[in-house]
This record gives structure tokens, C-alpha cells and sequence, in this order.
């Protein structure tokens, strides 16, 4: 497996030993690497003194795994991503996976390691948006709601920005407006630096509803998490297993997995149980095979009326209604 | 009198000093260099100004007048275009005395592209919300993107200004107007404004170089008098949709040229020729009046859009939406 030791970061110095890594070189605001290794489009925009884009559209004919080793710790980077395959993972030091459960956007602190598997055959399409620390603090404490936090979300000795969310339909479609842009020439800036200022504009929309919760993390702490989701994924048709016994297997208190989970989730582990059972069993309500008490009793609900009751809370409409639906 | 239109002269500037005319003539509050708010008296609402990056800045306005003003843009040898979006409904209709025959409309074009150094005079309607949004691109810029998108020696004919002047106006392409109708939802005063602000003026931008490659290059030099003379002739025609197209020679007169230099002149600045002009304006309102709910059949609202033949209506709006017009219509019993 190819391997690939890199960084990131708002100034552009990373950029040539990047394209170097992947056999390519740099063209103008473009790494160019031979379409027979990773074809398709790879385009750096500096946008200001304290805003770069990274725009990534490629297909992968082999196995790479980045490791993203930052030197510079005064920027963070947000990743809105549209892969399509089985692409981009976390790897612990014994290499075992851990899935994004519908995650397409994150949020990382430069002073964040992570190992990024993207797998042979899948499709990458990325906007990668590195922004200056100062710069996304001014962004920030334009939120009313955040002025009083805004100083420890910054201060890296309080909290650590380690975040994993989904991205809105507006965010959507600006990625999608994007790559119908023909990747050449100027006209293609002005659309990358809109879609940028859009995307950061989304986010913070986004931002105005979210708990944020002041805590440092490594990264250890993320993979413990990371694979934590694996596991409740793993055991979606049985029982939730239990603070207790989740926490002890990420090597935490109990009190620091809740908090740890719901900082880089946005949900309680619980929460998260729950809402993937409900779409795992939704997936096997629409094949259309399945009696609804067959489902309750399958994925360990305390029977059909308690699965109809949490199916309606989470999609709006009972199980039988939504088929019809179909 | 408050009856009298105040008059006032003013030029934009690619950066922000051009709000400064404002402050000193109409006693606007300028706030970061941005927002401008101007006396209650005159006006409430206000006006946001953002550099967007080397070459581009924008200008969002929404504002309610409750006086008459007359605000006339001087030329200026600025180098920049500007372009405008007028962001409301373009054709506008009400019934006239309760008779739902007389259908009252107002029908205008939302955008408009020009050189700093045309004139303009603007008067706001009193006690209605005016929201527009305006570019202003550096020449240099524009011609730089231009030349991504079509042919070098015709780019650089179209971007000499002794030989030609760019100028157009036209409706809002349906990708800006999805944009700028976003954008209006949101706040002023949401955070994330001004980034969705850059965001809109960036896309608008490129729709617009993406939109004018696909223009006939029409490479002609146009006075103010020919700008303000042609223009006069398509607001005549947006004004008499209802009757008969008048024949060229009749619009030429207006126009106070020949028919010849009339015909050129009005496709480079409204892109189609008169006739065409007409007739898919009359099928846009013919649109609006088949949503409105004020008449019972398409036979009605072809006879007021005085087609002599339903039939013939029936085909040409086919050919325009893809629907016939039966297939639109809202009948007025079911509106109300």
C-alpha cells in the first residue's frame, strides 16, 4: 500500500513535497500526477492571507493512506467530503478500520495527527478549506451565542476543534455547482473562492445550533471514538451495550466518553445507537421482505409498537405510512 | 414641499469612499465602512458595501423610501462596469376597478450591465421595498475572464472601447435569480452574511462571464443618446404588450434613427431583435396572467394579449415553456 507523509496549512509551502509523495509535480495552482496512477483534478487556491482551498475530484486506482503530519499548528482545516466507495478511514496502530457512518464534513485542529485510508476504485471529491486560527475566531465571535467561549475554543490548553458533521443541502449543492465548472482558467477561481465563502457561510449557519463543548483531545481519543462507532455500528441489531462497558473499551471514564462522543458527534453515544438501528432497519423495511414485528424483533426492539413509536419520532411518519409512501 | 423629488448626484468607486457622497448629501449613518443607513426621514432599511477581492465589489441595497427621490449616477471615468440585479418580481399585475378584464401590469427587466461612464438616474418607489444588488468589475479583470471563454481577437474588439461599448439589458438568468432570491432570505444581521454575500457576488460573476460568452459579439460604439433612445423604444414595447407589435419602421422613428442602425443597436443592448423581443415579453405575461387566477380561459388572455387566433397563442406559448397554455391556466374561481 502506498503510503504518503504530508501536511497541510493556509501558507503553500506543503504543496510541492505533496505532489512529490504522489509521483506528480506542480503546475501553476494545479498538481498534475499521471492519470494512470490517480486521474483527475487537484487544484490549490490561496484565497487570502488567511484562507486556502484544496480542491480534490479523483479517482483512486490504488490503495493510499495519508498521514497528515502538520508543522504549523495556527490554522484548522475544514473538510467538506463527497467520496463515493469505501474511502476514507481512520486507522489505530494495528490498522483496523473504523467508518464515517454518514460523516462528509469534519473539522480538525492542525495540531490534530490523523491516517487517512482511501481505498483502490472509489471517487474522492473533496474541498479541503485551511483557515488561520485569528481569522475563523473573527468569524466565530460574530455568533452572538459563542462570544462568551469563543477565547477557550481557541485556547488549545482548554479545548481541541475535533468535529464530525454532515453537511447542509446548501453546502451540497455549491459542490455540485462547483464541478460543473470547467477546472481551467480564471473563471474557475471566482467560483472556487464563491463556493469557499459559501461553504465557511453555511457552516457557521450551522454552528448557531450546536452545543459546543470545551475539551481537549488527542489523537488517540479520536480513534477510540472513531472505532467506539464501529463497534455500536457492528452491534446495531442487539441491545445498546452500555456506557459502562463502551467507555472502558475506548480506555476512558465513563464521564469523558459521553463528553468526548458528543463534542466530536454532536450526539450522545445513545443517540447515535439509536438513530443508525432505526436506519439500518429502515433499509430493511424498504426491500419490502420483512413483517414489522419480524424488524422490531430483529433489531432488538422491545416490540413492534415501541419500533413504530421511535420510527414515527425520527422520520415523521410510521413504518407502514412510509411505505406506502415508497 | 415634500411633494418635490430631491435630487441627488452620486458616483460608485471600486472601493468603499463613494458611501462618503452619501454621508455628506443625504446625512446617511455609515457604519465600518460598509453599512450605510440612511435618515428615517428619508428612508429606512439599509445598504451593505464589501470588497470581494481585487477587482470586484458589491453592493446590496434594501431599502423602503417614504420620500421622492431622484438619484442620478454621473459619469465617471472609473474603470469598472456595473452590473445590476433588481430583485423583486419583474412582471407585476392587478386587477384595475374590480373588472378582471383590465388586468393592470407593470412589466420591467431585472438586470442590466454598463460602463461607469454611462448615466443613470434612479427614483425608488415611495413606501415600497427596494432590494437590488449591484457588481462592480474592474475592466481589466472582466477582459481577463472574458478571454477565458471566447476567441482572443474578438475578446479584445469587444473590450476596445474606441470601437465598441459593452452595454445589455435583459431578465435575470434563472441560476442568479435562484442565488439572489437565497440571499434575500437571509438577514443583514445574521453572522454569516457577509460571506454569503461574497459567495452570491462571486457565482453572479461567474454566471455572468459564463452568460455573455454565449452572446452574438456585436462590436459597436454606443453614445449615451443611443443607449438612452433605444432603451426608451423597449420600455414603449414593455408598456404595449397587449397591442400589435408597431412594425420597425414606427420603432425607428422613435428611436430617432434609421431602421437599419435601430436593428443592430437593439440586439446588441437587448440581445434580440424587436420583434422577438416583443413577442416573448408578451408570452412572459401571458405566463403570469395563466398563474394569476383572474380569468376563466386561455381564449380571455388571448384576446387581451391581443392574438387574433387562441390557436396560434396556444402554439407559440407551447413552444416557448413546453406546456400549453390550458395545462397552466388557474381559473379565477379556484384562486379566491
Amino acid at each position: 500500500m502506498k503510503e504518503v507523509i504530508h501536511q497541510y496549512g493556509v501558507e503553500l509551502d506543503w504543496v510541492a513535497g505533496l505532489a512529490a509523495q504522489l509521483g506528480g509535480h506542480v503546475e501553476g495552482n494545479r498538481i498534475i500526477i499521471p492519470d494512470e496512477v490517480h486521474p483527475g483534478n487537484r487544484y490549490i487556491l490561496p484565497i487570502n492571507e488567511s484562507l486556502t482551498a484544496f480542491i480534490i475530484d479523483v479517482n483512486y486506482r490504488q490503495d493510499v493512506v495519508f498521514k497528515l503530519r502538520n508543522t504549523r499548528s495556527d490554522f484548522v482545516g475544514i473538510y467538506f467530503n463527497l467520496t463515493e466507495g469505501d474511502s476514507i478511514h481512520i486507522l489505530d496502530e494495528v490498522s483496523r478500520t473504523a467508518g464515517r457512518w454518514g460523516y462528509n464534513l469534519a473539522i480538525f485542529d492542525a495540531d490534530m495527527q490523523g491516517d487517512f485510508q482511501v481505498k483502490a476504485e472509489c471517487t474522492t471529491y473533496m474541498i479541503a478549506i485551511f483557515i488561520k486560527k485569528t481569522a475563523l475566531k473573527q468569524y466565530i465571535s460574530n455568533i452572538p451565542e459563542y462570544t462568551q467561549l469563543v477565547e477557550s475554543i481557541f485556547n488549545p490548553k482548554l479545548n481541541t476543534i475535533v468535529r464530525f458533521d454532515r453537511m447542509s443541502n446548501q453546502a451540497w449543492w455549491l459542490m455540485n455547482e462547483l464541478r460543473k465548472v470547467s477546472p481551467e482558467g480564471p473563471l474557475y477561481d471566482v467560483f472556487v473562492t464563491g463556493t469557499v465563502y459559501g461553504l465557511i457561510g453555511d457552516y457557521m449557519d450551522q454552528l448557531i445550533s450546536q452545543e459546543i463543548i470545551i475539551e481537549q483531545v488527542i489523537a488517540a481519543d479520536v480513534v477510540n471514538i472513531m472505532t467506539s462507532q464501529a463497534f455500536l455500528i457492528e452491534n446495531i441489531e442487539n441491545a445498546f451495550p452500555g456506557i459502562a462497558g463502551l467507555s472502558s473499551k475506548a480506555m476512558m471514564s465513563e464521564t469523558k466518553y459521553k463528553k468526548l462522543f458528543k463534542k466530536m458527534t454532536g450526539v450522545s453515544p445513545n443517540a447515535f445507537f439509536l438513530s443508525n438501528k432505526l436506519s439500518f432497519a429502515k433499509e430493511v423495511l424498504e426491500t419490502g421482505n420483512y413483517t414489522i414485528a419480524e424488524i422490531a424483533d430483529r433489531f432488538n426492539f422491545f416490540g413492534a409498537s415501541h419500533f413504530i413509536e421511535q420510527f414515527k419520532n425520527a422520520y415523521g411518519v410510521p413504518p407502514k405510512e412510509y411505505l406506502t409512501q415508497l | 414641499m415634500t411633494t418635490e423629488r430631491a435630487e441627488f448626484f452620486y458616483h460608485y468607486t471600486l472601493g468603499p469612499e463613494w458611501q462618503q457622497q452619501i454621508v455628506e448629501q443625504l446625512g446617511a449613518n455609515l457604519a465600518d465602512n460598509k453599512i450605510l443607513i440612511l435618515p428615517e426621514e428619508i428612508a429606512s432599511g439599509g445598504s451593505i458595501f464589501l470588497e470581494v477581492l481585487p477587482g470586484l465589489s458589491v453592493l446590496l441595497l434594501d431599502m423602503t423610501f417614504h420620500v421622492p427621490v431622484a438619484m442620478t449616477r454621473i459619469p465617471t471615468d472609473h474603470n469598472y462596469y456595473m452590473v445590476y440585479f433588481d430583485i423583486g418580481d419583474e412582471i407585476t399585475t392587478h386587477i384595475v376597478e374590480e373588472s378582471i378584464h383590465k388586468a393592470g401590469y407593470h412589466s420591467k427587466l431585472g438586470m442590466s450591465f454598463m460602463d461607469a461612464n454611462s448615466k443613470g438616474t434612479i427614483m425608488p418607489p415611495v413606501g415600497e421595498r427596494s432590494y437590488s444588488l449591484r457588481l462592480f468589475i474592474e475592466k481589466s479583470y472582466l477582459k481577463e475572464l472574458g478571454a477565458s471563454t471566447r476567441d482572443l481577437s474578438i475578446n479584445n474588439q469587444l473590450f476596445d472601447e474606441t470601437k465598441n461599448t459593452l452595454f445589455f439589458y435583459s431578465h435575470i438568468d434563472s441560476r442568479s435569480k435562484v442565488l439572489l432570491n437565497n440571499l434575500k432570505e437571509q438577514h443583514f444581521t445574521n453572522p454569516s452574511f457577509e460571506l454569503k454575500l461574497k459567495s452570491a457576488a462571486l457565482y453572479l460573476l461567474g454566471y455572468l462571464v459564463d452568460r455573455v460568452s454565449r452572446f452574438e459579439p456585436i462590436i459597436n460604439k454606443l453614445s449615451q443618446q443611443d443607449i438612452d433612445n433605444v432603451l426608451k423604444t423597449s420600455q414603449y414595447l414593455l408598456d404595449h404588450l397587449l397591442d400589435e407589435f408597431p412594425g420597425l419602421q414606427k420603432m425607428a422613428d422613435l428611436a430617432g434613427m434609421s431602421v437599419s442602425k435601430y436593428k443592430i443597436l437593439f440586439k446588441k443592448m437587448l440581445k434580440e431583435s424587436p420583434n422577438n423581443f416583443f413577442l416573448n415579453e408578451k408570452l412572459l405575461l401571458a405566463q403570469k396572467l395563466l398563474q394569476n387566477g383572474d380569468f376563466n380561459s386561455v381564449q380571455e388572455i388571448a384576446y387581451e394579449l391581443g392574438y387574433s387566433s387562441p390557436n396560434y397563442f396556444a402554439k407559440v406559448y407551447k413552444k416557448m415553456f413546453g406546456l400549453l397554455p390550458a395545462e397552466v391556466l388557474i381559473k379565477a374561481g379556484l384562486s379566491g
